[in-house]
Parts: C-alpha cells; sequence; structure tokens
C-alpha cells in the first residue's frame, strides 16, 4: 500500500485517464493515474496492469459476486476526516476459522492530495483505516496473552488468520490478485486497531478505527439506511466500559454525600422525646372496652416524622396493640397496629428465641400540634396481666432510607460492570483468545 | 451518556434521601385518617381501628 502523499512534497499529481479493457473493450477510468498499480474492469473483470501503457492483462477471474456488490458503489465520493476522497476499488475477501468462512469487504479510498484510505465493514461493522506512520513494535511482555505498542499505546492481540481475496473491482495501489493470501494478525485497543498483513513479499501495518454505519451513509450522502450491525465487533467501543471508570468514581463520591447527609440529620434531628408512659393490660379488669387515650402532648417544630415505641416484659407471650395517633384540634389521625411477642425455649437444637420485647414504629409526615394517643391493647387471652410502656419521640433519624440510597446507587454501577463484562467477553469469545481460555494463558 | 444519566440519577437519589429524611418519610404502613371526632377523647371506644381485624401470631418455634 502506498503511504500518504500531502500536497506539495514531490508526488506527481494524478490525474483522471479513460481507456479501454484490451480484453472486452470496455472502457475503463483510471481515477488515481499514476498512483495506482491494478484496476479491475468491471465489465469482464480482468485484472490491469496500470503501470503498462498497454494495460497489460495480469489475471481475469469469474464473476463470483453477483449478490454481493459495494454498499458504496465505485466513484462515490466523501469526506472523511475533513478531505474529500473518491472510492476508487473494492474487494471482498475471508478467513477460514474452525471450518467455518467469514467474509468481509474493503473500499480504497482515494484523494490525489491525500493518498490512499480505506473502509472495511464486516457485518455492518465499519472501520476508517490508514497505513501506520510508524513501526509498531512487537512484545510478548506488553500485555496478555501478546500485543503491540503504537506511538505509545499497547495493542492487545486479538485474531492472527490465513485471510484470502475472493473478489475484486476498480483500482487498487497494489497488484492485487484474485486467490491471493496474506497472514493478517489483528490487534485491537477498542475503538481502534492495528492490523499487521504478511506476505511472502511484504509486511504491511495499518491502523484502523471503528466508524457507525450512519456516519459512513452520511459522509457518502447514501440513500437508505446502512446495514444494522450483528454481534460485537473486535474493536467496537464498549458503551459501558468506557465509562466504568466514571461511574465507579461517581458511586464513590454519590456515597461519601449520602454519609455526610446521614451526619447531617442525624446531629440535626431532635430526636426530642415527647411522651413516655407505662400501663398495665388486665384482661379480667377490662370488662368490656379495653381501648383508652393517653395525656396529650406536644409536637413541635416542622412537619417531621413521629416514632412510637412499645415496650413489654413477655415470656413466650404476645401483645397486639392498636393505636391511633389522633391530632387533638383537626381530628387528623395515624391509625397502625404493632405486635410486640418474645418466644424462647430449648429443644433438641439447644436454645432459642424468637421476637423482641421492644417494637418501634415511624408515624410520617407529621404535622405540628397537640396530639393523643388511643390504644386498643389485645394479648393471649390464657396470660391476663401484661405489662407495657409507650414511648413517642419526635423527629427521628430513619436508617433505612441510607441503605435503601446505598442500594440504589450501588446496583446501576454493579448493573453497568455487568453489562460491560459481558461486552467484553462477547468480543473476546470471537478470538484466538476466548475468555474460558485466557485465565489459563495468563497462568502459563 | 451513561456518565450524565448515573450522575443525574446519582443526584435524584441522594435528593430524595435528604427530602425523605427532611419530611420526615417512613417505610412503615399506615393508614391516615381525617375527621376524627373529638368525642374519641372522652370515649375511645367510639372509634374502630382499621387494623382491629389483625390475625395475631401466636406460636413460637
Amino acid at each position: 500500500m502506498s503511504p500518504d502523499s500531502p500536497q506539495g512534497q514531490g508526488s506527481p499529481k494524478p490525474h483522471v485517464k479513460a481507456l479501454n479493457c484490451p480484453k472486452c473493450g470496455a472502457s475503463i477510468t483510471l481515477r488515481a493515474l499514476g498512483q495506482g498499480v491494478s484496476v479491475v474492469c468491471e465489465s469482464c473483470h480482468s485484472i490491469l496492469d496500470t503501470k503498462d501503457q498497454q494495460l497489460q492483462i495480469l489475471q481475469t477471474f469469474e464473476k463470483i459476486t453477483s449478490s454481493d456488490p459495494p454498499l458504496i458503489p465505485l466513484g462515490t465520493r466523501g469526506k472523511i476526516r475533513g478531505t474529500d476522497y473518491e472510492v476508487i476499488g473494492f474487494e471482498r475477501r475471508a478467513i477460514v476459522v474452525d471450518y467455518e468462512s467469514y467474509h468481509w469487504h474493503e473500499y480504497v479510498l482515494f484523494n490525489p492530495y491525500k493518498g490512499f484510505r480505506y473502509l472495511t465493514e464486516y457485518q455492518g461493522h465499519w472501520n476508517d483505516v490508514a497505513n501506520c506512520k510508524e513501526l509498531p513494535s512487537v512484545d510478548p511482555r506488553l500485555s496478555t496473552p501478546y500485543g503491540a505498542n503504537y506511538l505509545g499505546e499497547i495493542y492487545k492481540h486479538f485474531q492472527t488468520a490465513e485471510a484470502k481475496t475472493e473478489f475484486v473491482l476498480g483500482e487498487f495501489p497494489w497488484e492485487v490478485r484474485v486467490g491471493e493470501s496474506a497472514r493478517l494478525t489483528d490487534y485491537i485497543h477498542p475503538p481502534r486497531v492495528l492490523s499487521c498483513e504478511q506476505t511472502s513479499k511484504e509486511i504491511t501495518w495499518s491502523i484502523g478505527e471503528y466508524v457507525y454505519g450512519r456516519d459512513i451513509w452520511s459522509a457518502f450522502r447514501l440513500g437508505g439506511n446502512p446495514p444494522p450491525s450483528v454481534g460485537i465487533y473486535e474493536n467496537e467501543p464498549s458503551p459501558f466500559s468506557a465509562n466504568l471508570t466514571a461511574v465507579w468514581m461517581g458511586f464513590a463520591a454519590f456515597t461519601i454525600a449520602l454519609l455526610a447527609i446521614m451526619i447531617g440529620f442525624s446531629l440535626s434531628a431532635t430526636n426530642q422525646p415527647v411522651f413516655q408512659s407505662n400501663y398495665q393490660f388486665n384482661r379480667g379488669e377490662s370488662g368490656g372496652e379495653v381501648s383508652f387515650v393517653t395525656d396529650t402532648f406536644e409536637l413541635g417544630g416542622r412537619t417531621s416524622d413521629v416514632e412510637v415505641t412499645t415496650s413489654a416484659s413477655l415470656r413466650n407471650q404476645w401483645i397486639y396493640l392498636n393505636y391511633a395517633l389522633i391530632n387533638q384540634d383537626s381530628g387528623e389521625a395515624w391509625d397502625f397496629g404493632r405486635e410486640v411477642s418474645y418466644y424462647s425455649g430449648y429443644d433438641s437444637d439447644g436454645s432459642w428465641s424468637e421476637g423482641s420485647n421492644t417494637d418501634s414504629v415511624v408515624v410520617p409526615t407529621v404535622p405540628p400540634g397537640k396530639y393523643y394517643l388511643r390504644i386498643e391493647p389485645e394479648s393471649d387471652p390464657r396470660h391476663s396481666t401484661l405489662s407495657y410502656s409507650v414511648a413517642v419521640r419526635r423527629d427521628v433519624p430513619v436508617a433505612s432510607f441510607y441503605g435503601i440510597g446505598f442500594l440504589a446507587l450501588l446496583l446501576p454501577a454493579i448493573l453497568i460492570t455487568w453489562c460491560s463484562a459481558s461486552f467484553e467477553r462477547s468480543r473476546w469469545s470471537e478470538s484466538d483468545h476466548p475468555p474460558a481460555r485466557i485465565f489459563k494463558t495468563e497462568s502459563e | 451518556m451513561i456518565r450524565k444519566i448515573y450522575l443525574i440519577y446519582g443526584l435524584t437519589v441522594l435528593g430524595a434521601v435528604g427530602v425523605a429524611q427532611y419530611r420526615g418519610w417512613s417505610l412503615d404502613s399506615m393508614n391516615q385518617l381525617k375527621n376524627v371526632p373529638k368525642s374519641v377523647r372522652d370515649n375511645p371506644g367510639s372509634y374502630r381501628s382499621v387494623y382491629s381485624s389483625y390475625h395475631h401470631y401466636t406460636g413460637g418455634k
């Protein structure tokens, strides 16, 4: 492949020339005259030597791609990285892995002042490819399993395979042949791919960058929509991996902020005791009605929560209390029931216990005012007398919100990490180092 | 994009936790009633609790 030729640095200025195919007589347009090496007749598919004035026939081949035409027609012009290029060549190549053939397409782009550039397409995945400006270095110590260093960036080896050219069309800056083979080695650092193409005559390094089909369609002003991409390509940028560090840093920052909020509210909460009283529940004495009301108590400050704590001395007993926190003036009430139970014993597994002698409930968003509690106790009829106490506190911090907040922050970060790992697993499953073998290779 | 979404989401979570604490929200289940008659203060039996039909656990291990 020819290196880029900047303007005014001595390269002969290319120009367009129309010729006829020496085999079939069809007209042939040489778009990169002076820089192209071979051209393929679009009519009879003879590969012609453009260096020869008579367009010597280098090879002829049967047209085998009628059902696989170029997605970007030859002669189409488009803007890549701010430079106008014309599509002058097209080839289809294939590799065979595990007896399965994988095909992709390559387009040769040409600009008279910038030289050649290439586009590759595989199942809707596109790469913008150019020749390397420097020779990359391959060092087994660079990465596992081994990698290449190009301009200070480490690329991981992805795949090595024998590629065969199946079909060619248009002009090429090298002596193209159908059936020719090259050993292709790809190293990746998404969204870039470093490719080494080795033949018996030469070794060529190129650097590619993943491009979305919609951007190619837009650059070349093509009609319709690009073919949808299938699967995950070797250097396709992961939408998750690029954000992973930022998301975890965000999680750390949010957790610190959550702690600050917790400390702030814990310090500022009044947690003020407003009522406390002890009671005895005697089923025998109550006659019929067991409900009663407490003295009124003042809930001050702004609208906030109220904690009602019930404590009872229980031994294999339960007590259930129907509570109503009632605003003496407005008649607004919060109705709730709480059970306090405690059981213990001893069996073949040893001693056991369940339940608790204390229960707390938080009544939400209670405006300031004068309140009282209506309490209606119930208990096991077998136990006649039960002692219990009721305590009320105003503006109590609720720890469970911090736990929920922490989980709400943590779960998306875990989900994004899982998606990222899944994306990378899919990517590497198509490589010479599928995930199941990576660890084995690392330990070797 | 994911970064921005997570940033907005995280700020929303922190905001919700802050509002929940400031306003005194609760995760406990209860029924809010309006206009409970003042006579309940003198006659507690005239009020019937929503939770009075609760089925009590009478077990142990």
